[in-house]
């Protein structure tokens, strides 16, 4: 098991937002968080990352306790997770080749290694060309792979993704899909993936999460989930 | 933990030097001979003449306060909604008064209204001796408080109307004309904005120290100072500077409560939807001539009369013979002011942004309230903490001025920075952060280059306000540590006018030419107008 939610709670200003959430993730799986908007998903996301920390529980990964009631034990910085976020952030004042370089420069991977990882991560989201321009000159999906491309350079074990397609037309999104279970079936890494689209989620996952009012309501394939989705609306819940 | 540690040291850092100095004071104004007494407080109060100081401070202070408004607001909304021709090049001409020393504004109006001024020699003396009894005293004082703080209400009208969502104006037009949409909707809507400035108005005129002493007006600061100064009655000028803490601390104990809650901004600065404009029509010259006339007699008067009284080089040559040391000195503790108000407003700003630290709220408070003090009070607070055997190698060297900008302007960074900071996503640096780099790095990486605009308008802003600062500096600038203003005002008394005026000319020039270093920011320098959400 990479990744271990131990019944992980988080309040603000006595606001419930995750209410005793446990989860396991195995290596290699495709999780996808599904559920509407301030059911508290990206919360628990963020709190994998470690930019959020939980009141309550504990969220183990690779083995290792990065939070345990309300204490950050292991920062972000040090947890070995990739992140996708929902507006990309890619530094506006960095060329494409400097953000994916950043990360590398700070762990001090040593010159030759660094351009070799950084070209081949270019070539596997097909970037390439895109090295030198800068993201604000980028087409959306082309920043969508950029985005990518920085979080997989670092060889993260966990890649997190933030509801990365949500502002991309329908086509695109769809080409964007192919692309990432591409690159996660190539790298084998364990993807846990937020959004509130079903497609998007049944497209992505092997297991699903579905998120209401900060509780987990069902854990499932996608076609447990599909099953479990439609027999809601149909008794009208 | 280094970002936390850098953030508190940061605060300590504020409290060391900001509020330390005005809580010792407090603290020692409470004890005389050792013992604790009231004694001070008792003697300052009993007196008539203290009364009458309070009653003219707060009396100044309020008709300023609604002169400013009553004039400010129209101008602003003139100049922000309406097609009036010229209407940027009169804003620039209305903030003018606002960069420059306000006592050198007090300067230019005595050699034109003063007994021997121009007036005087156009229309005689008798009519010299009119216009000077109404310059010395409550009215000129008003008058050049009013010219001085004017830009204040303009600035602010400006800007949280350009705040306004224009459909909410739209809405309101098809029920009524222009007229009734900006009395009903617009005007009510910018009232938190209103009310900003003329709390901002009351407390600089409050704590102003030039204009009143130059226009010989007794209100407390004057009296802290010459209490401080000239008896070296410690014990009364502490006294005395209480009064205006207190009322500084009620007024902003009030605006927290009451008028933050209210302030709420209905869109965000640069939105797409374009400002509604309102045309004047028929009555565009109108405006254009009462414009015309207000801004030639509060900004052109004045300059010219210190343009006309220096127009000659033996004037110049002789002023900077006399002052080239503090000119100097100006620009050196300026920039210094200036490049630690970028630092303190860096984290400052970023703690009241991020709500990085629990102390956030408290660390803006502290910020702002030193900010609302008037300078004399801090200037006696510095000298009653460090004034002491073990510290004169501070209190006896420039620290001690660095200190007071420092403690003073500090809120003018942290909000130039936060409002900053409100344009660089969050996600920014936790990209940084969990591609796995520190605090330090993150801020040299990411924070710095995207915050860099707002850096170099907190420099230049500071800079300015440091030069021409005299509350503080006159308070506690050790010998041959002058600054040009606190020369110019040291040698008005006893020095030909033309020195005065070409060294008031040599101020403002010096005083203005940030302004184009700002300009040359707001074009060259990319930062907070990254395109960070463009997908």
């Amino acid at each position: 098991m990479i990744v271990k939610i131990d019944n992980v709670s988080k309040s603000y200003n006595k606001h419930s937002v995750i209410k005793a959430i446990s989860l396991d993730i195995e290596k290699g799986e495709r999780v996808v968080i599904l559920g509407p908007s301030g059911c508290g998903k990206t919360t628990l996301l963020r709190i994998v990352a470690g930019f959020i920390h939980p009141d309550q529980g504990k969220v183990i990964i690779d083995g290792n306790v990065v939070a345990d009631n309300g204490k950050c034990i292991i920062e972000p910085e040090n947890r070995q997770v990739g992140m996708v976020f929902q507006d990309l952030a890619l530094w506006p004042h960095m060329s494409n080749y400097k953000n994916l370089e950043f990360g590398l420069k700070a762990k001090k991977i040593p010159k030759v290694e660094k351009r070799k990882r950084i070209d081949k991560i270019f070539e596997k989201v097909q970037m390439t060309q895109f090295k030198n321009v800068y993201p604000g000159e980028l087409s959306g999906g082309q920043q969508q792979r950029i985005a990518l491309a920085r979080a997989l350079v670092m060889q993260p074990k966990i890649l997190l993704m933030d509801e990365p397609l949500s502002s991309l037309d329908a086509d695109l999104s769809l080409t964007l899909r192919k692309e990432i279970l591409r690159l996660q079936g190539e790298l084998a890494i364990t993807l846990i993936y937020v959004t509130h689209d079903r497609e998007e989620a049944f497209s992505l996952a092997t297991k699903i999460v579905v998120i209401e009012s900060g509780r987990v309501k069902k854990i499932g394939t996608a076609k447990e989930i599909s099953n479990y989705l439609s027999r809601s609306s149909n008794d009208g819940c | 933990m280094a970002k936390r540690f850098t953030l508190y040291i940061t605060i300590l850092l504020l409290v060391g030097i900001g509020l330390a100095p005005v809580v010792s004071m407090f603290i020692k104004s409470l004890f005389v001979d050792g013992e604790f007494s009231l004694q001070n407080y008792e003697t300052l109060f009993q007196s008539d003449r203290e009364w009458r100081l309070l009653f003219n401070s707060l009396a100044l202070a309020g008709a300023t306060t609604l002169i400013t408004v009553l004039l400010g607001v129209p101008l602003g909304t003139l100049f922000a909604k309406t097609d009036l021709p010229l209407k940027r090049f009169f804003t620039i001409l209305f903030v003018i008064p606002l960069l420059i020393p306000s006592y050198i504004l007090a300067i230019a109006w005595f050699y034109c209204l003063g007994r021997s001024g121009i007036v005087a020699m156009i229309f005689g003396v008798d009519v010299g001796i009119l216009t000077s009894n109404l310059l010395f005293g409550f009215a000129g004082t008003l008058f050049v408080m009013v010219s001085a703080l004017l830009p204040v209400v303009i600035i602010l009208t400006i800007t949280y109307l350009r705040m306004v969502n224009p459909s909410l104006e739209e809405a309101a037009m098809l029920y009524g004309p222009w007229t009734t949409v900006l009395r009903k909707i617009t005007i009510p809507l910018i009232t938190p904005g209103i009310a900003l400035a003329s709390l901002i108005v009351f407390i600089l005129t409050l704590g102003e120290f030039g204009v009143p002493s130059s226009l010989r007006f007794d209100v407390y600061p004057v009296e802290s100072f010459t209490q401080f100064s000239a008896f070296y009655n410690f014990n009364t000028a502490t006294a005395a500077a209480i009064p205006l803490g207190l009322i500084t601390l009620v007024i902003l104990i009030i605006e927290r409560f009451f008028l933050r809650k209210k302030t709420f901004i209905f869109r965000t600065m640069g939105s797409e939807k374009k400002m509604l404009v309102v045309p004047l029509g028929k009555t565009k010259p109108f405006f254009l001539v009462a414009v015309s006339i207000l801004v030639f007699i509060v900004v052109a008067v004045p300059l010219c009369i210190l343009l006309h009284k220096s127009v000659s080089i033996s004037a110049y040559t002789e002023a900077f013979i006399r002052s080239i040391g503090s000119i100097m000195r100006s620009l050196v503790y300026a920039s210094i002011g200036a490049t630690c108000l970028v630092v303190f407003g860096f984290f400052l700003g970023y703690i009241l942004e991020r709500k990085a630290i629990r102390l956030s709220y408290a660390a803006d408070s502290i910020a702002i309230f030193l900010f609302a003090l008037p300078g004399s009070v801090i200037g006696i607070g510095l000298s009653s903490l460090w004034n002491t055997p073990e510290t004169n190698f501070i209190y006896a060297s420039m620290c001690i001025i660095i200190f007071g900008y420092i403690a003073q302007y500090t809120a003018l960074g942290e909000r130039i920075m936060a409002a900053t900071f409100s344009h660089v996503p969050h996600s920014m640096e936790e990209a940084a952060q969990i591609v796995g780099t520190g605090w330090f790095r993150r801020l040299s990486g990411i924070l710095v280059p995207l915050a860099k605009r707002g850096m170099f308008a907190t420099w230049f802003i500071g800079f300015i306000f440091c030069l021409r600062d005299i509350g503080i500096t006159m308070m506690v600038y050790p010998p041959a540590h002058d600054t040009l203003p606190v020369r110019i005002f040291t040698l008005m008394a006893n020095s030909p006018e033309d020195v005065i005026s070409a060294l008031c000319v040599i101020m403002i020039m010096i005083t203005l030419l940030p302004l184009g270093g700002l300009g040359l920011v707001n074009k060259y320098v990319r930062g907070s107008s990254y395109g960070y959400v463009k997908r």
